[in-house]
């Protein structure tokens, strides 16, 4: 077979892997910040099944709450959504802007828990 | 970790902020008072125009004879001290700091910017340690106390550039980072770094006896 095309198909198999290994929530490595532009600092370290695991997270919606109309829906949960959905870059009345939600959210519950990173450089590893 | 992350940014960040400004005040009312009770007639010609025009040659940049003498000295000056207060104030982590405990915000620095400013306080501080050991008219006036001074100055950057970059003990020197700004703050209002408060009302003093007693310039 001509070199060329091992190559080729090599390529493409390790593309496809890459993309497959990538989208699955399993293997995340790391939260996707692709909506903040020009971020400062990488994004946060989160191995999503690792971290529940650990943390011993079984309820969704302890991390993917839902709020209507400034209430938290109790058993409520978002995970459908992106954080983003709700949490514009900008805040708006009630809702904490994204950047702001998101810290809140781990570092608010890692240090209720005492477990986990609240420093910047412990999740923006570099 | 937890418990010393907590101490450290709870009880203990607060008694540093409460120390700084209400040394702060303390030390500007205990200032005023001695004033008062021991050279009253200095109120007799302070000046808000004269004061307020020597304040202002004195922070422009090479407005002063003296600063003109020294082109390096005051360029190093201006840099170094613009630096140390800008840099803390408008750093994104500090800001971010301040929505989560007080939902105050405001504009910040990109951190490559702020990265470049540490750098430049930390050269500054390594080139007033050079000055002092070097020139004899500096080295005369030189104490322990200034060099101690310098470093208290100087912790807060180290550690927090070092912290920054995460190349080693990255969790040791956030604490550090943590515990050199607070202690820097203590510092302010107790130590020779009160010329943060005092400068003003130096300048101001000095302006008005220059400009409305002597009658001359004193940039």
């Amino acid at each position: 077979m001509n070199k060329s095309v091992v190559y080729m198909i090599a390529f493409v198999i390790i593309f496809v892997f890459v993309l497959v290994s990538v989208h699955s929530q399993e293997d995340m490595e790391r939260v996707d910040n692709s909506v903040f532009k020009n971020p400062e600092r990488p994004s946060a370290l989160f191995r999503h099944d690792e971290h529940n695991e650990n943390a011993d997270i079984e309820n969704c919606s302890e991390c993917h709450h839902l709020y209507e109309d400034g209430q938290m829906i109790e058993d409520g949960s978002s995970e459908d959504q992106h954080c983003s959905d709700c949490h514009a870059l900008k805040a708006s009345d009630s809702i904490p802007a994204l950047r702001k939600a998101f810290h809140m959210n781990c570092k608010g519950c890692h240090l209720e828990q005492k477990q986990g990173p609240v420093t910047c450089g412990e999740c923006h590893k570099k | 970790m937890h418990d010393l992350y907590i101490f450290i940014t709870g009880p203990l960040a607060w008694a540093a902020f409460i120390l700084f400004i209400g040394g702060s005040l303390y030390r500007l009312l205990a200032m005023l008072i001695l004033v008062n009770r021991k050279e009253r007639f200095i109120f007799s010609y302070m000046s808000l125009r004269y004061g307020l025009r020597s304040i202002l040659h004195w922070i422009t940049p090479f407005a002063t004879v003296n600063m003109r003498r020294h082109p390096v000295l005051t360029v190093v000056t201006f840099l170094f001290h613009i630096c140390l207060i800008v840099t803390p104030i408008f750093l994104l982590s500090h800001v971010i700091l301040w929505d989560e405990s007080w939902n105050l915000s405001w504009w910040s620095l990109p951190d490559g910017l702020a990265d470049f400013m540490t750098i430049i306080v930390i050269a500054g501080a390594i080139f007033f340690l050079i000055r002092r050991i070097v020139s004899p008219e500096v080295q005369f006036v030189t104490s322990a106390s200034d060099y101690i001074i310098l470093a208290i100055v100087a912790a807060p950057f180290v550690t927090g550039f070092l912290a920054y970059h995460q190349w080693f003990a990255y969790e040791f020197f956030m604490v550090l980072h943590i515990l050199t700004g607070e202690m820097m703050l203590v510092a302010i209002p107790f130590t020779r770094l009160s010329h943060m408060i005092y400068s003003p009302f130096t300048r101001a003093y000095m302006g008005s006896e220059f400009g409305g007693v002597r009658h001359a310039k004193d940039w």
